[in-house]
């Protein structure tokens, strides 16, 4: 990889670029695609830019997905006639249209447009989040989602990447020369906190705390000052002994049964145990696909959703486990690297914060099936069963897949 | 914009890059160490957890060997209880109601109500324990359910949703209240049950022999119980059997008891002057017992279903004690058929022959104290033979003087009295024989001789069972041996005796022999012999058909007799203060088969109350013998409705009759 991105490599030649027969921009580096020259990149080029490892690592993910699906959606031993042949279908085909939506968004996408329209999207967003704050519909505790009609709705996981969008679109025309001072922030904090406030309210801890994960790494990245990360650690690590010392004694026991669930082994707690009992009992190299007792014995929870890793923990055993992890994080280097040769700051920046989105989600997931994290619902992206966290996910990766497309790495040897 | 300054973009936004990759590199790692902690660590543990979750293990009980008596005749064996059984899911499910909606099984016990005749209490019972468990598992309604109930509930089985009859084996003692000290009965299992059978594991509310054979022959009616391990979802319902491990049943075993001879015991004492008492059969050549009797007994059945508080205090509290096996519990004064341990005394030491006599005049004085022969007018000059077939007193009361207390009590112990016969059932009774050495140390005072002369004829502080008496008169019979009393028939040991043949041990070894010398026992049994057959014998009037016999009576006093001023006995009226009569024998009286002990308490002089039931059973065991069909149909049959106890009580004598006038 090192050769390809340093920019005065002798041996290859970059490509004639359409818009520029004369190659008077022939030198890649500097910008030469950059605002205008996107759209004008030929099918061919498109095609043999496409970052088709990327792809490659999704669809292998996914389908190991698919192989865990079919064993937690049902279970032979007291379901016989339980139907996870149609969860697994299902699941497939959703994952089958956002590969479409994938390619639409990556080589049919335009990123000037998408960021014409990124605060428009994100404005979008929150309005769904309010629709649902005043009249979204109920489900377990929670006001999440909307009913409109023909489907239900969870605006979250689309303010997830609208987030993302904005903040992008914010610093891609902000000159940055010693990183981001205390004026910088203000608009992309608000971006950042309406939509966490909201969801906060749902209430939905776990898509609140990713998104402001997430909407901080996109501010770092853009160039927050060394200064002000410094800063801002020393002050939330200062706030929070103040902020434990002004709570009720009710809301330490529960900020304490968050993160100790054990101590309640009836309530909350009884689930985290179940779960490490699968995760634990499945040992090197699992129980074999279908012999999970603790998934196929109803002792999960949830587990063809938030809780589908344990199923492959105890089925596949650590080997399985370890396999999944790596893939996950090469798609995370793969995408990390999509942004490190970004030609705009747009398109670093949502790359950037896609990928963050992407990995956190799956750290915060199986941080809290193996008893690292406290329960909160945020699915395992693309083994979870669920529509929209798949569309949503597999919409952002079509972003970054047209980032990669324009980026100024561009040799198919590469890609 | 960022072409002014895009090295420093660049390189910085790659710099960023690089860190936030590694971060998310090490929060990864974290996670695969944890999973490698759980997953290679501590598998073991959490493999253990996952199968705790998975497996639950059910025992399958093990049915409890059945009781026979000595000829076959089945005693004591399971019998079906049908119970009734809801399935609170299929109740609601019926209404089209959640699972959990306890409504259906209200409904449905509403509609079993005129059915079984439940009262708004035991519906209360049964919904209460509905809500403490889970829906779908049977929830016994009503157990010990009528034949006509079980009938009702088939014919409507449709109407009731979750409703099933379902059988749990129940113990069943056929023949009530005959045998039943001898069978015994069950109760649950308590601490000091469970610290006696250490390998058994028990559980709660688990039953076992609590006396009798059930409890004595406990390792061996209990069979083993079989094991189900079945897996179970998160719900505790069952997806599948792993394995099972049957239940080992229980053994039968075989009583030495006859039944015929033990119901007609029983009902020989019920019947006799006294109404309650003991009776012991026993094969003098082995301790092996037919008859073991006691009267009132009870009906273990009652154990089985549960008293109510009237009937347990009804039980416990009766006088007559029917909870009592009086046959190895009952310590009564030996009276007159102590004499011979004093004779084989005084024959052992010498100090008696053939041709010594003594002169009885009706009482002899000591010490200005009048001790009296039970014959006002005494007995003149008699000598051994006719002082025992005469029962005379003062004969034994000059022999006893003769040889002192210490020889008597040391005989007595030898021929098996004042120490337990060992038989192997709970409870039994040592009786006493007082000695010097006894006095001084429980009562802190010499010996008196006048004591000595009252303890000959088994009166004072004596004290015995009828079984130590069976096993006396057993000695006698087959000149010296104790034998160890037993009611479990030996697993290989034929002890079948036939007539004329002379019995066998059998393997059977005495607990010791006395080697009593032939003379010697010959000369008592012509005296024993006389008792009988003898035209001035005490039991003249109980000869046996067509065998000869020989025995002693006793009459053992309750009371000190009062008396008139010529010394006459004033009778008492009332029962508690009369005599028992007591009455040992063995027969045919030149080759023993069986030994005999019979007390009827309260029941007068032996000579006419004690003597006549033995006889009626002795005769029935010799035309049994004969092989004459036997008269008395006996048993209840093959009738699964339990007896009402209160009939039987109603029988019982009333406390204060004279019943012997």
């Amino acid at each position: 990889m090192r050769p390809a991105l340093t920019p005065h490599n002798p041996v290859t030649e970059p490509p004639i670029h359409p818009a520029d027969p004369e190659q008077k921009n022939r030198n890649p580096v500097e910008g030469v695609l950059s605002v205008d020259g996107s759209t004008t990149l030929g099918w061919k080029e498109r095609w043999q830019r496409f970052p088709w490892s990327l792809i490659f690592l999704l669809t292998l993910t996914s389908l190991l997905g698919l192989v865990v699906l079919y064993s937690a959606a049902g279970s032979h031993l007291t379901q016989p006639d339980s139907n996870n042949t149609q969860y697994l279908l299902r699941q497939a085909g959703r994952f089958a249209l956002g590969l479409v939506l994938l390619f639409a968004v990556a080589v049919l996408g335009n990123e000037r447009i998408y960021r014409r329209y990124a605060y428009l999207a994100y404005g979008f967003s929150l309005v769904l989040l309010i629709a649902v704050f005043l009249f979204g519909s109920i489900s377990m505790g929670a006001r999440r989602w909307l009913d409109i009609g023909f489907m239900r709705l969870q605006p979250s996981e689309l303010m997830k990447v609208t987030m993302v969008l904005a903040v992008a679109r914010y610093y891609h025309d902000r000159t940055v020369v010693a990183g981001f001072g205390l004026r910088d922030l203000a608009i992309p904090l608000l971006l950042i906190i309406c939509p966490v406030v909201l969801i906060l309210k749902q209430p939905d801890l776990g898509t609140a705390m990713i998104i402001a994960t997430v909407g901080m790494v996109v501010i770092v990245i853009a160039g927050l000052s060394w200064k002000m990360i410094t800063v801002s650690f020393a002050l939330l690590a200062a706030a929070l002994p103040v902020a434990w010392n002004a709570m009720h004694d009710y809301q330490r026991l529960r900020v304490y049964t968050l993160f100790f669930p054990e101590k309640d082994p009836l309530g909350s707690g009884y689930h985290i145990i179940q779960s490490k009992i699968a995760v634990g009992s499945g040992g090197f190299l699992g129980k074999g696909f279908l012999n999970g007792s603790q998934s196929h014995l109803d002792f999960l929870p949830e587990r063809h959703t938030d809780f589908i890793f344990s199923v492959l923990a105890e089925e596949w055993g650590f080997v399985g486990c370890v396999v999944l992890l790596i893939l996950y994080l090469l798609i995370t280097a793969r995408g990390l690297l999509i942004a490190a040769t970004a030609q705009h700051r747009f398109g670093l920046l949502t790359a950037v914060g896609f990928i963050a989105l992407f990995s956190f989600q799956v750290i915060i997931n199986i941080g809290m099936v193996i008893g690292l994290l406290p329960v909160v619902g945020i699915p395992l992206p693309l083994i979870s069963y669920g529509g929209s966290s798949m569309i949503t996910l597999l919409f952002s990766m079509g972003l970054i897949a047209h980032v990669a497309i324009y980026s100024k790495q561009y040799r198919k040897t590469i890609t | 914009m960022f072409d002014e300054k895009p090295k420093t973009f660049q390189v910085d936004a790659r710099r960023r890059l690089l860190v936030l990759g590694g971060g998310i590199t090490l929060l990864f790692s974290a996670l695969t160490s944890r999973l490698f902690y759980l997953q290679l660590l501590k598998s073991g543990t959490f493999r253990d957890m996952a199968d705790d979750n998975r497996i639950s293990l059910q025992l399958l009980s093990a049915s409890r060997g059945r009781i026979f008596d000595r000829n076959g005749v089945l005693l004591v064996e399971n019998l079906p209880d049908y119970q009734l059984v809801a399935i609170p899911e299929l109740a609601s499910q019926h209404l089209r109601r959640s699972p959990r909606d306890r409504s259906g099984l209200a409904r449905l016990l509403e509609s079993l109500k005129p059915l079984l005749q439940l009262d708004d209490k035991e519906i209360q019972t049964v919904l209460k324990q509905a809500s403490r468990q889970r829906a779908f598992l049977p929830l016994t309604v009503k157990t010990h359910l009528t034949w006509e109930e079980v009938s009702l509930i088939e014919t409507r089985i449709h109407e009731l949703p979750g409703v099933t009859i379902e059988v749990q084996p129940q113990r069943y003692y056929r023949t009530a209240t005959l045998a039943s000290h001898a069978i015994g009965y069950l109760g649950e299992v308590t601490a000091k049950d469970q610290a006696r059978f250490q390998d058994i594991d028990f559980r709660p509310g688990d039953l076992l022999g609590k006396s009798g054979v059930e409890r004595a022959m406990e390792s061996k009616l209990r069979g083993m119980d079989g094991l189900r391990e079945i897996e179970v979802n998160a719900y505790g319902r069952q997806v599948r059997e792993l394995r099972r491990t049957p239940p080992r049943p229980g053994q039968d075993i075989a009583l030495t008891l006859d039944m015929d001879l033990q119901q007609e015991a029983e009902r020989a004492l019920a019947e006799s002057s006294g109404g309650t008492g003991a009776m012991v059969i026993m094969r003098p050549h082995s301790g092996e017992l037919l008859v073991m009797a006691s009267q009132p007994s009870y009906n273990p059945n009652q154990f089985v279903n549960g008293f109510l508080p009237d009937e347990w205090r009804q039980l416990t509290q009766d006088p007559n004690r029917p909870l009592t096996n009086k046959a190895i519990q009952g310590q009564y004064p030996p009276g007159s058929t102590f004499k011979m341990v004093v004779v084989f005394a005084a024959l052992r030491l010498g100090k008696l022959s053939e041709h010594d006599t003594f002169y009885c005049p009706g009482y002899t004085t000591r010490q200005g104290h009048r001790f009296y022969c039970w014959r006002l007018h005494g007995h003149g000059t008699v000598n051994l033979t006719q002082a025992i077939s005469q029962s005379c007193d003062v004969f034994f009361y000059e022999l006893a003087e003769r040889i002192g207390i210490d020889a008597i009590h040391q005989q007595a112990l030898r021929m098996g009295l004042g120490t337990l016969t060992g038989i192997a059932l709970e409870g039994e009774r040592a009786g006493l024989i007082p000695s010097r050495a006894w006095k001084r140390s429980t009562h802190k005072a010499g010996w008196y001789p006048g004591e000595t002369l009252i303890t000959a004829i088994g009166q004072g502080y004596t004290l015995s069972t009828p079984m130590q008496l069976a096993v006396m008169i057993s000695a006698i019979a087959n000149g010296g041996a104790v034998y160890r009393p037993f009611l479990v028939k030996p697993e290989q040991a034929p002890l079948a005796v036939t007539p004329g043949q002379k019995p066998g041990p059998a393997g059977i070894t005495p607990l010791w022999h006395n080697h009593f010398r032939p003379e010697h026992v010959a000369l008592i049994h012509t005296g024993l012999e006389e008792v009988v057959h003898g035209v001035l014998g005490t039991a003249r009037t109980a000869k046996l058909n067509g065998v000869r016999m020989a025995g002693k009576t006793g009459t053992s006093q309750v009371a000190r007799h009062r008396r008139t001023q010529s010394g006459s006995v004033l009778k008492t009226t009332n029962r508690r203060l009369m005599d028992h009569a007591m009455f040992v024998a063995y027969a045919p009286a030149q080759q023993p088969e069986i030994a005999v002990a019979v007390i009827v308490e309260h029941g007068g002089g032996g000579g006419t109350n004690a003597a006549p039931v033995a006889k009626r059973v002795m005769d029935l065991y010799f035309a049994k013998q004969r092989g004459e069909t036997v008269p008395v149909p006996h048993l209840p049959g093959n009738n699964p409705i339990i007896p009402n106890p209160d009939d039987e009580l109603a029988e019982e004598p009333p406390d204060e009759v004279d019943s012997n006038p």
